[in-house]
């Protein structure tokens, strides 16, 4: 099997095999450049081409066959005769002006028959007059300057195409691309020497790319686009719910809670705009690239642009003017006394304790509701991040205290300070045990402005506490792994010191 | 090389001639001929006749119609134009002339190479 051309040659159609053609082709540009130097080149050639046309016509027609060959080819240019046999007989042969041999100009092209990976090194060779093992050792080497030859490699061979044809094979290797230079190569075949190991395992996974990898690749896409249309509809369904759930909890979750209400809406829209967008666009272009599609209309596809960044542009907006809400920082402290006990137990009480507005916000009837309790079992730690730290200290009065201190911030100071007064804080001391509530509350319907609480208990030294499981995390500065505590015990104990609280049981041993 | 000029030369020259000649005899296809100046021995490619032919068309001294061919595209068919025959003519004679003259400077010196060599057989 041969690949064959249709030509056009004195305005007959001719099917002609592959390497039929490019002797042909460069038979003729032989004859047009002899001619060129003559006034009337295209008549001359025109008849000559009319003639090679209506010879292959008859040779066609007498053997019966639909296809050019080499043989027929060479036939004809024997009829015709080469040029050199016009020269000869040339009328103007003694003013024959010598011109300039373009057909033995190098080109560069990337050699993928001596290829080691994609034919750049094999094809600089040819082009440099070098051989390849230079350029390769050069190329090698540059990688190790920050990967500079691995780079330029990658360009070249994106950018420099592969020898494909003889002609171009001659061109790169510099032969003359006539008669003489198609017979040299024609005894002398290219070799496919040398073939790397790397330049077949290229080829290979070219081919696959192909053939199956297209599949692949189709699935690929596919499913891009699958997913980014369930994700776009996800979007879609999550700025409704939004919208519907306006004025419900939503706004008194953490991310949220952080952006003033009237400022909700158009972040959310924002946000929408910001997200959808490039979803959209990913759809648009996975379906161009994967399946054909059309280019997205130019208005359209500007149009969004515009939109997205009139989006990131109202967004960065109000990022920044939430972000003003936490300019100014305002702290206050509270210190209750507690009274003395030797050990005290540190507790995390997950009771909701009511204030007296909460109480009226959700009508509890104080009689109806004795002896009961609300138990707070949400993880509510995701809500106000690090909003409660304790820390225990040594008494210098030998009084027993527990101070809190409320932090905020504002706009301004006096926003930060209200903030921070705000702040409702549950503790409760039951004898020796005292209970912390693991969260703090704010005011409903008002923002998270990093409000915290502080709390630091002072006890004088000798004093021991003892600290449950569950009131580790809010332990700040002490290493909870520190201090090894009996298997199945709640809590562990801890004693102050004259250089602050160690460990009561340092490292209790496995065997005990 | 002189040799090679003066043959090119000689050639051209009786080329022309011949192939004017050629058409003189009426309508006649490029490759009828070269077929004869094959048979002449004066030509052996096709492809040196093309730039003759269209030298002599645009010198006036022939034309050409276009005729449908039975095997492909029509044919450029050349005939003399009153100018071509003319200068046949005016070859003819000059033919004629050169061939006397070549005549008889060959007989002078085939005579003279006859006596040469009966010298030296003597």
């Amino acid at each position: 099997m041969k690949k064959t051309h249709n030509i056009n040659i004195g305005n007959s159609i001719i099917h002609i095999e592959e390497d039929a053609y490019e002797i042909l082709t460069v038979y003729l540009n032989e004859v047009k450049q002899h001619f060129s130097k003559n006034a009337d080149d295209f008549e001359i050639v025109t008849d000559i081409e009319n003639r090679i046309a209506e010879m292959f016509a008859e040779k066609l027609f007498a053997q019966q066959k639909q296809v050019v060959n080499v043989e027929d080819v060479q036939s004809v240019i024997q009829q015709m005769g080469s040029v050199k046999d016009f020269e000869t007989s040339e009328e103007s042969a003694e003013e024959q002006i010598p011109t300039p041999e373009y057909n033995s100009i190098k080109k560069l092209y990337r050699d993928t028959d001596q290829a080691m990976v994609a034919g750049v090194c094999a094809g600089l060779g040819h082009y440099l007059d070098i051989d390849a093992k230079w350029v390769r050792l050069f190329t090698f080497l540059t990688t190790f300057i920050f990967g500079s030859g691995l780079l330029v490699y990658m360009i070249f061979w994106i950018m420099v195409p592969k020898a494909k044809t003889r002609i171009e094979k001659m061109e790169m290797r510099g032969e003359e691309t006539n008669l003489k230079g198609f017979a040299n190569s024609y005894l002398h075949p290219f070799a496919e020497q040398s073939r790397g190991f790397i330049a077949g395992l290229i080829q290979a996974i070219g081919e696959f790319l192909q053939g199956t990898g297209k599949v692949i690749f189709k699935i690929i896409v596919g499913s891009i686009v699958v997913f980014a249309s369930f994700f776009l509809l996800g979007t879609i369904v999550a700025l409704a719910a939004f919208l519907g759930f306006w004025n419900s909890d939503v706004h008194n979750y953490f991310p949220i809670s952080m952006v003033n209400e009237e400022y909700l809406f158009p972040m959310t829209i924002a946000a929408f705009i910001v997200l959808i967008i490039p979803l959209l666009a990913l759809i648009l272009f996975s379906i161009r690239v994967g399946f054909n599609g059309r280019p997205i209309n130019k208005v359209l596809s500007y149009g969004l642009l515009v939109i997205w960044l009139g989006g990131v542009v109202t967004g960065i907006y109000y990022i920044a003017k939430v972000s003003t809400e936490f300019k100014e920082g305002a702290e206050f402290a509270q210190t209750t006394p507690l009274k003395t006990y030797p050990v005290y137990s540190l507790n995390i009480n997950m009771e909701r304790f009511f204030t007296r507005e909460d109480s009226l916000n959700y009508r509890i009837d104080p009689a109806r509701y004795k002896g009961r309790k609300i138990l707070n079992n949400r993880d509510d730690n995701f809500n106000n991040p690090r909003s409660i730290s304790f820390r225990i200290e040594k008494s210098t009065d030998g009084k027993v205290s527990l101070s809190t201190n409320f932090k905020s911030r504002g706009k301004t100071f006096e926003v930060a300070l209200k903030n921070a007064q705000n702040i409702h804080y549950d503790f409760l001391q039951e004898g020796a045990t005292l209970s912390f509530s693991p969260v703090l509350h704010i005011p409903k319907m008002s923002n998270w402005r990093g409000q915290e609480v502080e709390l630091t208990l002072s006890i004088p030294v000798g004093t021991e506490v003892q600290v449950s499981n569950e009131f580790y995390r809010y332990l700040r500065g002490y290493g909870y792994w520190d201090c090894e505590h009996e298997e199945g015990a709640e809590y562990s104990s801890w004693i102050m010191t004259d250089t602050g609280v160690k460990c009561k049981f340092e490292k209790v041993k496995k065997e005990d | 090389m002189i040799a090679e000029n003066t043959q090119t030369q000689m050639r051209k020259g009786i080329l022309e001639y011949c192939v004017l000649l050629i058409i003189s005899r009426g309508e006649i296809y490029a490759s009828d001929i070269i077929a004869e100046l094959k048979q002449a021995k004066l030509l052996v490619v096709e492809g040196t006749l093309y730039p003759l032919l269209t030298r002599l068309k645009n010198n006036g001294l022939l034309s050409y119609n276009w005729q449908e061919s039975t095997s492909g595209p029509p044919r450029k068919y050349y005939m003399l134009t009153e100018d071509g025959k003319a200068i046949l003519n005016q070859l003819d004679t000059t033919w004629q002339e050169l061939s006397y003259a070549i005549n008889t400077s060959k007989k002078v010196a085939d005579q003279e190479s006859k006596e040469s060599t009966k010298q030296t057989e003597s």
